[in-house]
């Protein structure tokens, strides 16, 4: 799973954090031991793993040895780069001294044998926005890791861990936010709800000058459609000007928000934080005639198809979101 | 060739040279180092060398600009630089690019090239979750509040409308093309599939990604670059290589047009941008689909697939899943980006030349003449590449 | 093997000797995974079992199954509630995805509090298939000429 997570725009540790995402966390990395039999010997006892393949004059290592080769034992990691160690630091200071690993992810493409002599180079991939998990709030950093015999590569290693302040000990910036508002109890809570609900944030709408329209209508809860002043023609997407004639002049109608299924999909792969699959999209016809993507709520998402009849709600999703979404027209069987 | 008129460009230039790295799921180095590598391989393989190169396009994804491409490859003065927009919708429109400067005189010998680390660094199938609110961000955005964020996605909403407007199930519909895909695939040594034929079955049991699409519908994300050498009919002649003459060039946006959200217009069941491309290609070429001995269709999804051999009258639409199934046109013999490698349609312009040369491991006997296009669902491009003297001029 | 065919479940006893000698194994020298004292100052009950020792048990499991012919393409895992000493872990396995002679698993793992690890692993057995498939990953040449 390649998702990133959410952020958010104003939680500027999140931006210098994410300052880090690309550069090197470790360059030129040198296995501490080649791959060797004790090593194999002692993993394969520890795990009560009695594969022959790991024994004998053919042995090979373990596939899910792999990190352990590039670990950098009691006396530390050498050749870590900078870029890493500050990004730890800024967390440190954030108050996100507690560290827990939560996701590895390998690719094996060759056996690792003993003798070998192991290579790598580690960069950031992302650090996440801010989250509040059962352990702790703090940041998620993924790292991905090549690993090299001979120059060649031999496998990959994604490795993600949430650097967090545990539960019930403040974030500092937290207490930054608190001084600056004033008002200790209401912005703590606000904090903690705005953590929560980071995790599972939807995408924001993109909005600029050509489609403002659209979104205010949204937020008073009025869904606009575009009329060319012209030649009437209804458009949307939102655009400055009419595709079927070419005027630039153009006011609004609402809609009434009655509309079909015109068609849909469900979504199972790969997962978003916001959304749990399996979910259906809409195209939704709306009796203007125009269409727009949106959700089909209030119905399983096997019971979605074309030609349902559906009417207009607006949603409140996040902390600050309204979003047009659609239900099954009363009275119709979604089935 | 204009949208109204038949143009000049036909048989005025040729692709003398193609070259890759190797197809991969990592390919451990540089985007810069797969594109120099893989320019470096087409001009060995025309016989030519990097001081003979005075023009570079690529795609506006391509992160590798022509100047550093050329650094990296020792080349020299530059009198033509160009790159195409709308991802994959650039593949033959480098081609024509190039074949344009040429006929025009504006440079001799054109590289085209497209490279990237798609599976191992930014994968395209991990899904979009925040545009700019520039123009064209602003266009792609009305879909993302909503959970529609993935190329797949995109591509299921009008493949469901197919289905529905046709009466056909997802299996008997996208399984043809899956299946056609990797049979050609298990014999390529290059492909992701090799020796792995699938079946319809197979294809069924697959899992939902975004439902009517499957894992078997989905085309390999890859790491790799192509490239592809562009000179003078003329020149070709004299080159080591047969050359695979550009006899039709054409690049297509339709009505109320969006990079693979045209949801908006029309009944969905086609590519309306495809028609602009093969209305253009016919005429210029003056080919027909009977003519055609080996297509290589985008095949990014298998859904579009489809709708390609309707918009280029392969057969009526509705028709093309029973077409395929028929093997009625050899098409996409690499494997295609099912699964040979997506390298954003660069491997299947590099397959139709090895086609007019003959030398594609599944080699269609005595293929001439070759329909070759470009990225689905987006503003795109199309040739119809041909061996020399297969084609009145 | 087809996909959702069930592997039969293996339960692992998680002793605080397996949690140490797997830490060691792995040379992972982080005091929450062999000193109680440290680990309940960072807020966690006891010492728990660390990622690399789940992942090996995650890849034992499958090759456990699949003979030691099997080769390991992919581990993926991700982790919830944390292995203490005293605990059981079971883990199960079912086969997603069939294609040529690899094999895409899901497995999870479950403890006394929830549900330990969720994993994906993708494991290549020859003679599944007709046709020895050639590993996917290894870029081989070609495509030139």
């Amino acid at each position: 799973m390649d998702d990133e997570f959410p952020t958010r725009d104003e939680d500027e540790l999140h931006t210098r954090l994410k300052a880090y995402e690309g550069r090197a966390a470790t360059v030129a990395g040198v296995g501490r031991d080649p791959v060797n039999a004790p090593m194999i010997r002692h993993w394969c006892e520890a795990m009560g793993d009695r594969n022959p393949a790991y024994t004998g004059p053919d042995a090979i290592a373990p596939p899910t040895m792999l990190q352990a080769w590039i670990m950098g034992g009691l006396s530390g990691h050498g050749g870590r780069a900078r870029a890493y160690g500050e990004l730890l630091a800024l967390l440190d200071e954030a108050g996100c001294t507690s560290v827990v690993a939560t996701d590895c992810e390998q690719e094996y493409l060759r056996p690792l044998r003993p003798g070998d002599e192991v290579t790598f180079d580690t960069v950031i991939e992302s650090v996440s926005g801010r989250k509040t998990t059962k352990l702790g709030t703090g940041y998620f950093v993924t790292t991905r890791t090549d690993i090299r015999v001979g120059g060649a590569s031999a496998g990959t290693h994604r490795f993600r861990i949430l650097k967090y302040a545990p539960a019930g000990h403040d974030l500092k910036d937290r207490d930054q936010d608190r001084n600056q508002d004033g008002d200790r109890n209401q912005d703590g809570d606000r904090n903690q709800d705005r953590g929560r609900q980071e995790a599972a944030r939807r995408p924001r709408p993109v909005v600029n000058r050509d489609n403002a329209g659209f979104w205010e209508g949204v937020r008073r809860h009025r869904l606009l459609v575009q009329r060319c002043t012209a030649c009437a023609t209804l458009r949307f997407p939102w655009l400055p000007g009419c595709g079927t004639c070419g005027s630039a002049g153009w006011d609004t109608v609402e809609a009434s928000g009655e509309g079909t299924v015109y068609s849909y999909v469900v979504m199972h792969h790969p997962p978003f934080p916001a959304f749990s699959p399996p979910y259906a999209i809409g195209l939704i016809e709306l009796a203007e005639g125009v269409r727009i993507v949106s959700n089909v709520v209030d119905v399983p998402y096997d019971k979605v198809r074309i030609g349902l009849p559906v009417e207009l709600e607006f949603r409140a999703y996040d902390d600050d979101s309204v979003l047009p979404v659609f239900r099954p027209r009363a009275g119709e069987a979604a089935a | 060739m204009s949208v109204r008129t038949r143009d000049s460009l036909g048989g005025r230039a040729a692709i003398v040279g193609i070259g890759a790295t190797e197809f991969s799921k990592d390919s451990g180095r540089s985007e810069l180092r797969l594109a120099a590598e893989s320019v470096r391989a087409a001009l060995a393989d025309a016989g030519l060398t990097p001081a003979d190169v005075d023009g570079l396009v690529t795609f506006t994804m391509d992160t590798s600009p022509e100047i550093t491409v050329a650094q990296a490859c020792g080349m020299g003065e530059l009198s033509f630089f160009s790159r195409v927009h709308y991802g994959g919708g650039a593949a033959c429109a480098t081609v024509q690019q190039a074949a344009l400067a040429v006929a025009a005189g504006v440079a001799e010998v054109v590289v085209c090239y497209r490279a990237f680390n798609e599976r191992s660094g930014r994968r395209f199938g991990s899904g979009v979750r925040h545009r700019e609110p520039s123009a064209e961000g602003t266009a792609l955005g009305w879909t993302l509040p909503f959970g529609l964020l993935t190329p797949a996605s995109w591509v299921a909403m009008t493949a469901q409308r197919y289905l529905y407007a046709y009466g056909l199930t997802p299996e008997d519909a996208f399984g043809p093309v899956a299946v056609t895909a990797r049979r050609h695939a298990a014999a390529n040594p290059a492909a992701y599939f090799h020796g792995r034929p699938i079946t319809r079955a197979d294809h069924a049991a697959s899992r939902w990604i975004a439902e009517p699409l499957r894992l078997l519908d989905c085309c390999q994300e890859t790491d790799g670059g192509q490239a592809l050498v562009v000179t003078s009919v003329e020149r070709a002649r004299d080159l080591r290589q047969p050359p695979a003459v550009v006899t039709a060039a054409a690049q297509g946006a339709g009505r109320s047009q969006e990079q693979m959200t045209s949801f908006y217009r029309d009944d969905l069941t086609g590519l309306p941008e495809m028609s602009v491309v093969a209305r253009q290609l016919w005429r210029g070429s003056g080919l027909a689909p009977a003519d055609i001995d080996v297509g290589i269709l985008y095949d990014h999804f298998t859904p579009f697939v489809l709708m390609q051999l309707e918009e280029f009258g392969f057969c009526a639409p509705g028709e093309a899943p029973a077409f395929v199934a028929e093997d009625r046109l050899p098409l996409n013999t690499h494997g295609g980006q099912l699964g040979e490698a997506y390298l954003h349609g660069m491997n299947g312009v590099a397959e139709a030349v090895r086609q007019l040369r003959g030398t594609s491991v599944n080699q269609v006997p005595g293929a001439a003449r070759t329909l070759v296009t470009a990225g689905t669902g987006v503003p795109t491009s199309g040739l119809v590449l041909t061996a020399d003297g297969a084609v009145e001029g | 093997m087809r996909a959702g065919d069930e592997l039969p479940p293996l339960e692992i006893a998680i002793t605080r000797t397996l949690i140490v000698a797997g830490a060691l194994a792995s040379r992972d020298f982080q005091d929450v995974h062999h000193d109680p004292e440290l680990a309940r100052a960072k807020g966690s009950p006891d010492i728990f079992m660390n990622i690399l020792t789940t992942n090996g048990l995650v890849g034992r499991y499958l090759t456990d199954h699949f003979g030691p012919a099997a080769v390991l393409r992919k581990v993926a895992v991700r982790l919830g509630a944390p292995n203490h000493p005293g605990d059981t872990m079971v883990l199960r396995g079912r086969v997603e995805e069939v294609e040529g002679d690899t094999a895409v698993v899901r497995v999870t793992g479950d403890n006394g509090i929830g549900r330990h690890v969720t994993g994906t692993v993708t494991v290549t057995v020859p003679g599944l298939a007709p046709t020895p498939a050639p590993d996917p990953s290894d870029g081989r040449p070609g495509g030139v000429g």
